[in-house]
């Protein structure tokens, strides 16, 4: 069951009834029973490992929480026994995650035996978070076992994130919310326009790309090319659709989710672009893997001793190379567990750190070459160029192979037919002129959406026109949802590409 | 102090004034990048060890809150 199934929506209809019906303190209730039914039907076998990590991620927060609250004995002793707790939460969390991420690296008799929940990654590092803000004080620990267990499950966010903050949702899933037309209205909105951009943006570029993808050696170079923009297109619209879903199905029940998305090719650097593509997986390892290195005493003692031994610029670049390595190389394993996985990571790390440490030399080659960096066309090269680097990140992930990889970067350079883009033989992999000119037209709605998003209030000014208009607004969403969306016999429309982290 | 870390700071970060506003981060002038640099900077000129409770808004809105914060550190 996902946000495109029938079960899903009849699962909905009910949360939603018993919801509303039920006295608002209760209310939470539903959201749980809610929440267990939609796992369920994910596989029940998956269930008993949500629950395990559950229980350690709740047990650990009260053990830290008693261990706080026993006065009887100092402050650094108390410290230190919170970090024994929940360090031992945490490595089993991890110990469980590794073990199911790693089972293309077992025997194939061993890894049939180990069930991959759906989710897992979401909410195991959801559980973590929930561990370390206990240990830095930052809240109290939750003393309801269910009500943690809504925190860990709450259906829209667990197969696909966003990844929760407990301190951010918490209390939201718990205090009971009034029905609010508004708020209702603009949820189905944003769960329209995820519906449109999965179903008849993504699902269709997949089909291009899936046959492009597919059989690689055989493809041209400037095919690849084409298919390597709509894959990137396709993950965006695939992952940020489902976000829009799970947002809006959430404001339903007046909880605000986390933003996942914030128009990420509008960036104009690499770190830009993880500042607005998956942002709580970033903020994520911003806070609890990147801060922690940064202001760790062993930095401290590395950057003091090589500002003695090379100079204060090794001392910062050192300060830029070795977090934002860790970091990289821990995102890209999150991924994926391949080889490709962490040239991913070491890919983007790279990168970044590039532009950290070189920035006094682009600036000063900006400058000798006369480059105006504050004019709107340089800009909007900066949006090409990061894009183009998305680009070539999805080439090196999608076929899970660095010999294919580099096969496919080889044919672009050397073996782009540019008469296949006009020639029709684009149109011999799935997709007819009607698919090509019907993405057309959605990419430019795309981009309008987007520009009004960034210029921000879209769905406010939605709510504004009067009620025939913005009636007939919906009704041309959700015909033109049925009439171009991607459905029918041998196509499973059910995958989000991000479901399997 | 506040001198001192401001002379600092402006070399590092020629774009950025940092006195023209006492809420640097909560207006969006430092990013994590940006602040990584700077606590970068302070290690190395003051040869202090930033803990992970100092990384709050108050210490890095100001160069009096840098200042404090150095201070604090240093004693």
């Amino acid at each position: 069951m996902t946000f495109i199934s029938a079960e899903f929506y009849i699962l909905l209809l009910f949360v939603v009834i018993a919801y509303f019906a039920i006295p608002l303190k209760y209310r939470w209730t539903a959201l749980l029973m809610g929440s267990l039914v939609f796992y369920i039907f994910q596989g029940i076998e998956m269930l008993p490992m949500l629950l395990a990590a559950t229980a350690v991620g709740w047990l650990s927060g009260l053990g830290i929480g008693r261990v706080y609250s026993d006065e009887g004995q100092g402050a650094q002793e108390a410290k230190k026994k919170a970090k024994l707790v929940s360090g031992i939460g945490i490595i089993i969390l991890i110990a469980v995650l590794t073990l199911v991420k790693c089972t293309r690296y077992m025997p194939e008799s061993m890894a049939a035996k180990i069930i991959v929940p759906l989710g897992i990654s979401y909410y195991t590092f959801s559980i973590i978070s929930y561990l370390i803000d206990i240990y830095r004080r930052k809240y109290q620990p939750e003393m309801n076992a269910l009500k943690f267990l809504l925190f860990t499950a709450f259906f829209p966010k667990i197969l696909q994130g966003p990844i929760a903050r407990y301190d951010k949702l918490a209390n939201q899933l718990y205090e009971g919310h009034r029905f609010d037309y508004r708020r209702t209205c603009f949820g189905l909105q944003l769960f329209l326009w995820g519906l449109i951009k999965k179903l008849v943006i993504a699902d269709r570029l997949a089909i291009f790309t899936g046959n492009v993808f597919g059989d690689i050696p055989r493809m041209s170079g400037s095919m690849l090319l084409v298919a390597a923009i709509f894959a990137t297109v396709e993950l965006y619209c695939d992952f940020s659709g489902c976000m829009d879903m799970a947002f809006g199905v959430s404001q339903i029940f007046g909880v605000e989710l986390e933003q996942n998305f914030k128009r990420p090719f509008f960036s104009k650097s690499a770190a830009e672009f993880w500042r607005r593509w998956h942002i709580t997986l970033g903020a994520w390892f911003k806070d609890y893997v990147y801060m922690p290195v940064v202001t760790s005493p062993r930095m401290a003692k590395i950057l003091q001793w090589a500002k003695k031994q090379f100079g204060a610029r090794v001392g910062k670049s050192l300060m830029a190379v070795i977090p934002l390595a860790i970091v990289w190389i821990l995102t890209g394993v999150w991924h994926g567990t391949g080889k490709a996985y962490v040239v991913w990571g070491v890919y983007w790390g790279a990168m970044i750190i590039a532009s950290q440490i070189w920035a006094p030399e682009i600036k000063k080659l900006s400058q000798f070459l006369h480059i105006n960096t504050e004019a709107e066309s340089f800009q909007i090269f900066r949006m090409v160029r990061t894009f183009g680097l998305f680009c070539i990140g999805r080439i090196i992930t999608i076929p899970n192979n660095l010999h294919m990889t580099l096969q496919i970067f080889r044919k672009i350079a050397f073996e782009f037919n540019p008469w296949e883009l006009v020639d029709e033989t684009i149109y011999t992999y799935g997709l007819d002129w009607k698919d090509f000119s019907l993405l057309m037209c959605m990419f430019v709605l795309l981009w309008a959406v987007s520009m009004l998003q960034e210029k921000g209030g879209l769905r406010t000014r939605i709510a504004g026109y009067n009620l025939g208009f913005r009636w007939a607004i919906y009704y041309i969403a959700i015909i033109a949802l049925i009439i171009f969306g991607i459905y029918g016999p041998g196509y499973d429309a059910s995958n989000f590409v991000y479901m399997g982290f | 102090m506040e001198e001192k870390i401001y002379e600092l700071l402006s070399e590092e970060f020629p774009e950025i004034d940092f006195k023209e506003s006492d809420t640097l981060v909560d207006d969006g002038i430092l990013d994590s990048l940006t602040i990584t640099g700077i606590i970068a900077t302070l290690t190395m000129e003051f040869g202090i060890t930033i803990p992970y409770e100092e990384i709050i808004e108050d210490n890095f809105n100001s160069i009096a809150g840098l200042a404090k914060m150095v201070e604090k550190l240093s004693s």
